[in-house]
This record gives structure tokens, sequence and C-alpha cells, in this order.
């Protein structure tokens, strides 16, 4: 029996590493650009469909590709900065939350003409194993996409940390006008920032392929977890991310284990509200941060 | 009229406002003065409303406002305008004093009355129909003053409302702030230039590093050496 | 920022006729039936109304008190859904109905106010899809009472007393009368108290709260206009179609498609939503006819597109266009000098 929760919290773990990564990204542009990106969850679909068509494609394993869709999705990220996100820097609350609610609806469409409405499945060789250890299985797949997580996660804080366009980063983070002042190019460093956020969108896309069917609209879910996770773990904190992500991942199986796979998702958003409520400037927020809304 | 009593603020260890207590009489105009960072606008703010102090209490005609919400302490009766001017950008400037004067009373067409007198009171009634965003900074310091005026208080605080004029605006604005006085608001004012203050004030209190350092009349507290101490430490500017 | 002069005489008497303009337009479309009599074009002018009048509810709460709800489809669908499941288990009028489910959706939305009014901007946006889809949820696994996913449909059993119509010019009445009434409603909040302290905490809510207004209380009277509004509509939509269903009623894209329409008219302004439903409806009607089988998904990427445009080069909506067409050069053109300004403000 305690074989059985063993396995719901270490799946529940293995998830919720997925979901911090997801939500990384969406911290990280808000963190430094103010800017809260409702397609967030749609450029992970973005990463999901890549992955599955360049699989379909090249007939190489999904794994193999990773890097080739992280990067692709980098690329992709500067472009929607340059084109979109730059105009919306600064402009009202209204023309940020609807300019990138247009852009999802507008890559979901995109998503819904080329591939589709279906539901897509891509195999891995790899993601067929099963790992078994302490009387529980996990699939390898998890596994993997937890680790890649994990590491991405450690060495986007050592990155922020020690790096000069890192510390840039969380200059502008702390105060936008002071760092422009301290001839830090605030532009350049928004897109490279939007940048890295898609890039992590779409590394864990890549990551979730093997694991879950894709369709245009899985991102109107994804957004809305890795909304829960970061606000959870406090807008603008990337171990606060990590935290909410584990702790979402681990609710949700949790609760899909004991209440119904149907009821999982009222869980996490009854979770989301009470948040809101408690502690609208998440477990790690800076106090205060809540007001950043406005 | 207004006591306040033992205020404290403070900001995580830091207290920005230590201790301060204060009274202002009926009709009487107090200057409020300190260097840089001396925590004028945060009393302000916790007498206002617009932040909940630490400590202390704030007592308006004997009535407890500690800890209210801006907009009672602004229906109690006391109006305040900001440093940094906060106008309704695309409001008309009428509009901007009728909003102030929907504090008085809910019929729009009377609220149009009171907000044309604060804006002959304040000399912008030939502005009525301007867009707020689109003046000068002079005249929105005025708006200012005239939307709190419209509010209909028996306290007026006023954080800077003479910064960034000229001599001749500002005495402009030393006349409307008798007037104001003349017509029964009492008057608690924070001001940077120390000819205004010792001109326009009845009695001064000085705030230094949270605390407050002096009180009492103008050319008392200009001569109180702890006072010039407190000022010649960051370069005094007294004559400026 | 659109009108940076002093209005001339001219224009003011043009803006005291704006709200009679208005309400004659509205009464003209309410005497549109009587001309026009086709099955066909008697829907899509119900459809023009239809959203028109949703959009106008959402433009109470989103244009007016600056809370940019994406969750109005559960208002819409509390409605719908009281008013359905009145009728069918207890054999209610729909008329009855309508103002029960109406009063549940400003119940539900005065809790949804009360717990997230504190919070500002986006986390409103955020707070209210999560209302929103928990209450989806709950209906679609509520399969005893709501039909699940299914959804619920109601037989055609034609008569006054049940709000269903043999002749669609009746429902095409009753939907612009609803529009004529949420127009009216908005135009009397203008002009109120109400509206000078919803212009002012739009511009600053620090400022406004100092003038005496108490913002928390004008934004949850607004939501709650906006919610009952909201719902009367929900109720129509229902016993028009005969059918709902928690995707198409309760889902976020319908949310989405709501103020859509409000923000691409002209949000905060009594016409907007009507402009914007005349222009939108059309357009998504005629993607629909012509791409649905070969381009799934086309009509709404042109939306999102159009969306995506109408946010950054004209935030104040096509209304501000037909008002003042040289204002719209000029922001385009301040625009592109903006994109090269080294520092904007972080957060408006």
């Amino acid at each position: 029996m305690t074989a059985i929760y063993i396995q719901l919290v270490v799946s529940g773990l293995l998830l919720g590493g997925i979901y911090a990564l997801v939500s990384v990204g969406l911290t990280m542009i808000f963190g430094v650009s103010r800017i809260k990106n409702f397609a967030h969850g749609d450029l992970v679909m973005v990463g999901m469909y890549l992955t599955y068509a360049l699989t379909t494609w090249t007939q190489l394993d999904p794994y193999l590709l990773v890097p080739v869709v992280t990067v692709a999705l980098f690329g992709f990220g500067l472009l929607l900065s340059f084109a979109l996100i730059r105009r919306i820097q600064g402009a009202p609350q209204v023309a940020q939350i609807f300019a990138t609610v247009g852009l999802g609806l507008v890559l979901q469409n995109a998503a819904l003409m080329i591939f589709g409405a279906d539901f897509r499945t891509t195999n891995s060789e790899i993601a067929g194993n099963v790992l078994r250890f302490w009387g529980i299985s996990l699939p390898l797949s998890l596994f993997i996409a937890f680790v890649v997580s994990m590491a991405v996660i450690a060495c986007l804080t050592v990155f922020l940390r020690t790096s000069m366009v890192g510390k840039a980063m969380r200059a502008i983070a702390q105060d936008r006008r002071a760092a422009s002042l301290m001839s830090i190019d605030v532009k350049f460093i928004d897109m490279l920032t939007f940048g890295l956020g898609t890039a992590c969108a779409g590394l864990a896309g890549a990551l979730l392929v093997p694991l879950y069917p894709v369709y245009p609209t899985i991102g109107a879910n994804l957004v809305l977890i890795s909304f829960v996770v970061v606000i959870l773990g406090g807008l603008g904190s990337i171990e606060g991310a990590l935290i909410g992500g584990l702790a979402i991942g681990l609710i949700e199986t949790l609760s899909g284990f004991f209440i119904g796979s149907e009821m999982r998702q009222m869980a996490y958003f009854l979770v989301f509200i009470a948040v809101l409520l408690f502690r609208p400037a998440g477990l790690f927020g800076q106090r205060g941060s809540e007001t950043l809304g406005s | 009229m207004l006591e306040v009593r033992h205020l404290t603020k403070r900001f995580g260890g830091l207290a920005a406002v230590n201790d301060v207590s204060l009274t202002l009489n009926k009709g009487e105009i107090l200057g409020l003065i300190g260097p840089n960072g001396a925590g004028k606008t945060t009393f302000f703010n916790c007498v206002a409303g617009a932040m909940q102090p630490s400590e202390g209490q704030v007592l308006l005609e004997g009535r407890e406002l500690t800890g209210k919400k801006a907009h009672d302490v602004c229906r109690a009766g006391i109006g305040r305008t900001y440093q940094i001017v906060k106008p309704f950008g695309k409001l008309s400037v009428r509009d901007n004093v009728l909003v102030g004067a929907l504090n008085q009373t809910r019929n729009v067409a009377d609220a149009r009355r009171i907000a044309d007198e604060a804006l002959e009171l304040t000399g912008l009634a030939d502005q009525r129909n301007v867009l707020a965003a689109s003046m000068p900074l002079p005249r929105r310091k005025r708006l200012e003053i005239a939307r709190a005026l419209a509010t209909g208080p028996k306290i007026l605080l006023l954080d800077e409302v003479m910064a960034g004029l000229n001599p001749s605006e500002v005495e402009l604005a030393i006349d409307l702030i008798k007037t104001l006085r003349s017509r029964g608001i009492a008057i608690l004012i924070i001001e940077h230039l120390m000819r205004v203050i010792t001109s326009v004030s009845d009695r001064i209190v000085v705030m230094h590093h949270g605390e407050k350092l002096a009180e009492g009349a103008p050319s008392a507290v200009m001569n109180d050496p702890k006072v010039v101490e407190a000022y010649l430490g960051e370069g005094f500017v007294a004559q400026d | 920022m659109s009108t940076m002069s002093t209005p001339s005489p001219k224009e003011s008497i043009a803006r005291r006729l704006a709200p009679v303009l208005t309400l004659l337009l509205l009464a003209s479309l309410m005497a549109l039936p009587l001309v026009v009599t086709d099955t066909y074009s008697l829907h899509f002018i119900w459809k023009v109304l239809f959203w028109a009048a949703i959009a106008a509810a959402w433009n109470i709460a989103g244009g007016y008190a600056g809370l940019f709800s994406l969750g109005h489809a559960a208002f819409f669908g509390l409605g719908a859904y009281t008013s359905i499941l009145l009728y069918m288990q207890a054999g209610v009028s729909p008329w009855i109905g309508m103002i029960v489910g109406s009063l549940v959706a400003l119940c539900f939305s005065l809790a949804i106010g009360l717990l997230t009014l504190r919070l500002r901007g986006s986390f409103f946006a955020l707070a209210t899809i999560a209302f929103a889809e928990v209450l989806r949820i709950a209906v679609v696994n509520g399969r005893d009472v709501t039909g699940g996913s299914e959804g619920l449909s109601v037989s055609f059993a034609p008569g006054l007393v049940n709000m269903i119509f043999q002749d669609r010019a009746s429902y095409v009445v009753l939907m612009a009368a609803v529009l004529f009434v949420i127009g009216a409603t908005t135009l009397l909040i203008e002009r109120s108290a109400l509206g000078y302290s919803l212009a002012a905490l739009r511009e600053d809510e620090d400022a406004a709260e100092a003038l005496g207004i108490d913002t928390i209380r004008v934004k949850l009277i607004a939501i709650a206009i906006s919610a009952f509004l909201s719902a009367v509509t929900g109720t129509l939509y229902a016993f028009y179609i005969l059918l709902i269903e928690p995707t198409t009623v309760l889902g976020i894209g319908f949310s989405v498609e709501i103020a859509l329409i409000a923000i691409i008219g002209g949000m905060g302004t009594v016409l907007g939503p009507l402009l914007g439903a005349i222009l939108i409806v059309p357009l998504s009607e005629y993607l629909r006819a012509e791409f649905a089988a070969s381009l799934q998904g086309l009509y709404l990427l042109i939306y999102g597109t159009i969306l995506i445009v109408m946010v950054v080069f004209l935030p104040n909506g096509l209304i501000s266009a037909i008002r003042d067409p040289r204002s719209v050069l000029r922001r385009v053109r301040r625009r592109k000098s903006a994109s090269s300004r080294p520092e904007e403000k972080a957060d408006a």
C-alpha cells in the first residue's frame, strides 16, 4: 500500500519538475520585462508540434531533437519579441493582456490549420522503457524530463547569478530606470529574456512530447497551470517557480488519485484561488509584488 | 483639530517615521519640514490612510481615524495632494475636480457647481475644458489643490505643492493657501522652500531621520541649533 | 490622449446628441425585423445583437471599471444553466428563471469581487479565468444535474411563457430590447456619480481613493451590474439555441471572444461593443462559411491578429478612429518613434 503512495509522490514530483520548467520561462519574462505572457502555454504547444513534426520528418528519436527545438524556439522568441512584445512593453495592462491573448489565438489556430484538431503522439525508443525500483515503476521519459528540467533550472540560476547578462537581467528586474541609467541595454535584455523564456517553453514542450499527446489547445491548460505555479511560488522568482511547480505536480497527482482525474484541475484552481486570497505575493515573491500587476 | 499621537511607521526593520506627535489647530497653517528622507511624505501617507501606521493614533476632532482607508479619511474631512501629481489625465480639468466634489454630494449637477467654485478659487476656471494631461506642471499642481478642495475638507494636507514653480507662481500659491485658511480650512503643509514655509506657516515642525526634531514658531525653529545642524549635514539651502 | 484640444461648441453639441443618436440607432435595430423576414437574415441580425449585448455587458466591467475579466462566460453560463434547469426541473418560466439566474450570477460576481478586487490588473484577469474554469469543471462533472459535457437541451414548446417562439422575429426583438436596456444602463452609469468615479479610478486608483472614492465598492457595483446583464443575455441565448454545452457557454474561448468584440469596437464607450459586433460577426460568418471545411481555425487566427493589431495600434477601439481619424495617424506615427525611445514606464 505504501508503494502506491511513494509512487504517487514520486511521479507527482517528477511531473512538477516539468511544470517548473514551463513556469520558469513565464516567471523570468515577468520578472525582467513585467510582461505577463498569456501565450506562454501556446509556446510550449509550438515546441511540442515542432518536435512532433521534426520527428515524423527525420524519423529520429524525439530526444535527439530537443536541442534543435530549444534553439528554434529561442529564435522564435526573439522574433516575437521584436515583432510584438517590445511594442507592448510599458503599455497599459489591457494591451499586454489582450495582445498576448491574441498571440495565443493565432498560434493555436495556426496549429489547428496545419495539424488539425487530432491528438498527435510521438513514440520514442527510449521513452518506452520503464524504471523499476523500490517497488515502484516510472516511465523513463518522465524521469528524463525531470532531470533535464532540474539541470536547466540550475543552469539558469547560476547564469542569473554570475554572468554579465544575468546580472543585467536581475538589475532590470529590480529597477528598470536605474538599470538603463547604468547603461544597460534594457531593450536588448528584454529581447534576450523573452527568447530565453520561450526557449524554456520549447524545451519543456519537446520533453513533454513522449509523455503526452499534442493538440492545438493544450497550451490553454499549460498556461493556466504555469500561472498557478508562478503565483504560488511568487512572480519573478526562479526558486519560487521550482517549489511551486513541484507543489502543483504533487497536488495534481494526489488529487487525481484521491478525488478522481476529472477533478484534479479543480484542485489546483482552488489552490490558485487560495493563494490569490491569502498570499498574493506568493511563497517567495518580493513583498508588494501583487500590486505590480497594476 | 487633528491630533497625531506617537505615530510610527516601519518598513522591515527601518522606522521611516518614529514616534512623531503633532497637533493641528483650527484655522492653523502648520509647516512640516526636514531634509530629504526625513519621513515627511510617509507621515502624510499614514495620516491620509494611504499607508497603515505601525503604531500610534490619528484623531480628527477626537474621532479615531487610525488605520482607516484613504477614502474613509477623505470622507471624514481630510483632503490631500500628492507630491508627484496624479491627475486623471484623460478627463477634463473640470471633471477632475468634479470627482473630488462627489465626496460631498452624489448629485452630478451639484458636484459640477462645487467643482466650478473650486476652479474659480484656484484660478483654473478658464482651463476647465482642457484635458488634465495636457496642462503644464504648475497648473497640474494647482489642479491637485482644486481637487482636494472640492472634497470639502476641514483639513488639507499639501505635499510640496510649490516644488518646480517659478517665483511669481509661488506667490500665487502662497496667496491661495492663505485664502484657503481664511475659509476656515486648517492646513498641514510639507515644503522644501524655506522662504515659503517660514512666511506662510504659523508653526513649524521639523523632522529628521523619521523623528520630530523641533517644533515652534518659524523664527525660533530656524534658529534652533539642532535644526541648523540637521540641514548642514546635507548642505544648508535655506536661502534658495 | 486622443483628443488634446479644448472641445469646440460644435463638438459639445455632438457630445450631447450622441446618447440620443445611440438610443435611436438601437431603437431602429429593434424595428429591423419588421422589414427583414427571411430566416437566415433574422438569425444573422440576432447574432449581431447577441454579441453586441454580451460585449456591452462585459464593457461595464472591462471598459468602464478597468476589470479585464477573462471569465465572463461564467456569468453568462450561470444565467443560461440556472434558467434552463429551473425550466426543465421545476417548470419555472424562463422569465422568472432569467431573474433568478441573473441574481445567482450577481452573487457569484460579488464573491469573486470580494475575494479578488484587492488584486490589480492582470491578476484579476487570471482569477476570473480560474473561477470560470472551476465552474466549468463542476458543470462537466455534475452530470446528474447539468447533463455533463453533453449539456442540456430544451424541447421546442413555443409559448410566450416559455420564452420559446415560433418566429425568429420575436427573438430578434427580445435581444434588441436587452441590448437597448444594457446600452441605456451604460449611458446612465456614464453620466452618474458612479460613472465619474469609475473614470477616475481607471486613471489613477490612489488618487481616486484620496478623493473619497471607495474604489473596491465602486468596482463591486460595476462587476455586479455587468454579471447580472451577462446572465440575462445567457438566458436569452439558451432559449433561442435551446441547447447549452459547457465548452461553448462556459469555456475560456467564449470569454475571450466577448472581450475581443468590446475591445475591437472600443472599450468604455456605449457604442463600442455594438460597432465591434457589427464588424466582427459578419466577418466571422463569412470566414466560417468560406473556409470552415478547408481551413478550420482560420477565422480565429484572423480574430487573434485583429486583436493584436488593435491593442497595439488602436487601443481605444475602432470607435476612436471614427470619432477622430487623425488621432489614429498621430498614434501610429508616435508608436514608430516610441519604439526607439530608450525608457518607458515599466508598469503603467
